[in-house]
């Protein structure tokens, strides 16, 4: 089991999506790395950053951010959101159009790239996970 | 052609047409239209039909395949040899009074490309507090004005009903669009004007993907049906209306009688504003670019302008102005000709108005089409705000300075909408915060007032925020951060469109004159 939302837990996704022949597939033309967001509620006291630099189908770079990071595109919402995603509850797609989440950075990319989207979750979920609460 | 066009579309494995009546309307040149007389038995099945489909079939549909399908089936519709595209070629003409150049360029090229996937918008909510002044979205800018006051949220609506208006073509698949991406099952009323392009749409939806077009039903009853509309109210989580004042009083009491919410969409005022620095050598581009916002869907939208501000003080003078758009508005009806239902009536009704006020020694002068397609008027009455007669018929109004705009429209600033615009950028966010204080809510470069894109608010609400939650928050955007650029891209496209087929008419002559010589 590995604990979300931890260095561990992102370089294990690294790991699985560098293994995920689906993602190296619809990803291909991919490139622009994401700051993955998670935000504090209930359950969550701080704030945690992830960096991920993605490039045509593959994961080049995972790591939690300490201090301050740049990427193409954020990808923001509070920690029990990113719970049901990662536990395959909820499309971080509906969760945007539900206001869930938000994203910065062009938007067009993203729903071009809808189904590399999906499969980043699709990998997410199938990482044996422990949570915070 | 000889041929049927049904108005209608659901599943037809629900077996119901056969106990249905139907209606048959000859349109001419041998087309006719075929409309179901609905009994409550059959709604009732349709409904259960919709509902069913969408929880054994979109709610188990990720995102992307969904967007997928909207894609393909959106280029099937680019596709000039679509055999949908070549049907409503003939037939969107005969229905709608517009000229088939309209429908083609306005209701196809540019009203499709609002759907296309990668245009559409993604957030359904925004936080009001991150927008309190002019911020960047898409490639443009929006500012929330209001404090959030929920009246209504619901984030996993069932069925979502529309009931669309007849003035601009395309609205119903839209409307069947959006549902899809907030997972709820649609009825949608297509108008008695217009009851062709819905049950088209989403019969090319069913080519591509039968499942999820069987979330959709397109339903063309009449307005005055009571039963209907109050069973389908009745049966819905939401319903999206636009109209006039009578569907809005109709449908708010039918509201309050199912404890249904209405996102209402209803009668507008738009009109155009355009700065002295722009009244120089660009003055000639300036009304081309007008004169296909007249023009466009002859007037007929409430995006439309009724009315055109000119700064003084440039050096082309507002009544100049009016003649160079009189010139373009010539060229540009010849390229995009008005329809059958041209209300040549309104323009002659308005050219007698102004041609009294001219000859009384009003401030006013005419400049008139030669064949009543259209009518310009420069009026110096700058203070009286007067809706236009529409079909192609524009007053040119003088004012000194444009930031006395919005306290000359302010007093009907629950009607205001679109502001189309050519104004510097240093000027444009002072101009727009005080047109979003009128009351205006889509601030938009000349020429586009009738372009919607696809992540600009709708009368101040996001149109997929609306399809959840009601909060009360009026969201203004400006078309663009960049005034010039987009004035650049849009000349190009309106020369791409004006020029371009006048080239072809010409042509088309010239071969028609070697034939008969």
């Amino acid at each position: 089991m590995v604990r979300f939302p931890t260095d561990e837990w992102i370089k294990t996704f690294k790991e699985e999506l560098n293994k995920n022949k689906t993602y190296e597939e619809v990803a291909k033309t991919w490139e622009g790395d994401f700051l993955f967001v998670v935000t504090p509620d209930e359950a969550l006291k701080k704030e945690v950053v992830f960096y991920v630099d993605l490039w045509h189908g593959k994961c080049r770079d995972a790591y939690l951010v300490k201090g301050k990071k740049k990427a193409a595109f954020v990808f923001s919402g509070p920690y029990s959101n990113w719970k049901k995603v990662i536990n395959g509850e909820l499309d971080p797609i509906r969760g945007l159009i539900r206001g869930m989440f938000t994203v910065d950075g062009d938007s067009k990319v993203i729903i071009d790239q809808s189904k590399a989207a999906q499969e980043l979750v699709n990998t997410a979920s199938k990482i044996p996970v422990d949570f915070e609460v | 052609m000889g041929e049927t066009i049904d108005c209608h579309f659901w599943n037809p494995n629900l077996g119901i047409e056969d106990d249905l009546e139907f209606i048959y309307e000859d349109v001419g040149s041998g087309i006719e239209l075929r409309r179901p007389v609905f009994t409550v038995e059959a709604l009732d099945k349709i409904i259960k039909g919709i509902k069913q489909a969408r929880k054994d079939y979109l709610l188990n549909s990720d995102i992307p395949k969904v967007l997928d399908v909207i894609g393909r089936v959106n280029d099937l519709w680019m596709n000039l040899a679509y055999k949908g595209r070549k049907i409503a070629r003939e037939v969107l003409p005969l229905v709608t009074g517009f000229s088939v150049e309209m429908v083609e360029s306005w209701g196809f090229d540019h009203f499709l490309r609002i759907l296309k996937k990668e245009n559409l918008p993604l957030f359904g909510k925004l936080k009001a507090d991150n927008f309190k002044k002019f911020t960047k979205l898409g490639d443009g800018l929006v500012r929330a004005y209001g404090k959030s006051n929920v009246s209504h949220s619901n984030y996993n609506p069932e069925v979502i009903g529309h009931i669309c208006a007849g003035n601009i073509l395309g609205l119903a698949a839209f409307e069947m669009v959006m549902d899809k991406l907030v997972d709820a099952a649609t009825w949608v009323k297509v108008p008695s004007e217009e009851p062709v392009f819905g049950a088209m749409y989403a019969r090319s939806i069913e080519e591509v993907d039968p499942k999820l077009a069987y979330t959709i039903a397109v339903l063309p009853f009449e307005s005055g049906n009571t039963d209907v509309k109050e069973f389908l109210f009745s049966k819905s989580d939401l319903v999206r209306a636009t109209g006039g004042e009578q569907a809005r009083r109709g449908l708010s009491l039918m509201s309050e009688k199912y404890k249904v919410p209405v996102a209402g969409h209803w009668h507008k005022f738009s009109f155009i504003t355009i700065a002295r620095e722009y009244m120089n050598g660009r003055a000639g581009e300036i009304a081309e670019l007008v004169s296909l916002d007249v023009s466009a869907w002859d007037q007929q939208g409430c995006f439309s302008p009724q009315e055109i501000f000119v700064e003084s003080g440039g050096d082309v003078s507002p009544m100049e102005f009016a003649e160079l758009l009189a010139g373009e508005m010539e060229t540009t009806s010849r390229a995009l000709p008005k329809g059958s239902n041209s209300g040549k009536m309104q323009v002659l009704d308005g050219y007698y108005q102004y041609f009294k006020k001219e000859m009384m020694g009003e401030p006013v002068k005419i400049f008139p089409s030669p064949t009543h397609q259209w009518l310009v008027i420069y009026d110096g009455n700058t203070a009286n705000l007067e809706p236009s007669p529409l079909f192609r018929v524009i007053r040119v109004k003088p004012v000194n300075d444009i930031m006395e705009i919005p306290g000359l429209v302010k007093p009907i600033g629950e009607f205001l909408q679109t502001v189309g615009i050519a104004i510097p950028k240093d000027r444009l966010i002072p101009f727009a915060d005080a047109m979003g204080d009128a009351g205006a809510t889509n601030i938009k470069t000349i020429s586009s007032m009738t372009l919607q894109k696809a992540w600009e608010p709708w009368d101040g609400r996001f149109p997929l925020h609306e399809l959840f939650e009601h909060d009360n928050v009026r969201w203004v955007s400006i078309d663009t951060h960049d005034i010039d650029t987009e004035l650049k891209a849009a000349l190009e496209r309106k020369r791409s469109i004006v020029d371009q087929r006048l080239k072809f008419d010409r042509l088309q002559q010239k071969e028609h004159s070697a034939m008969n010589a």
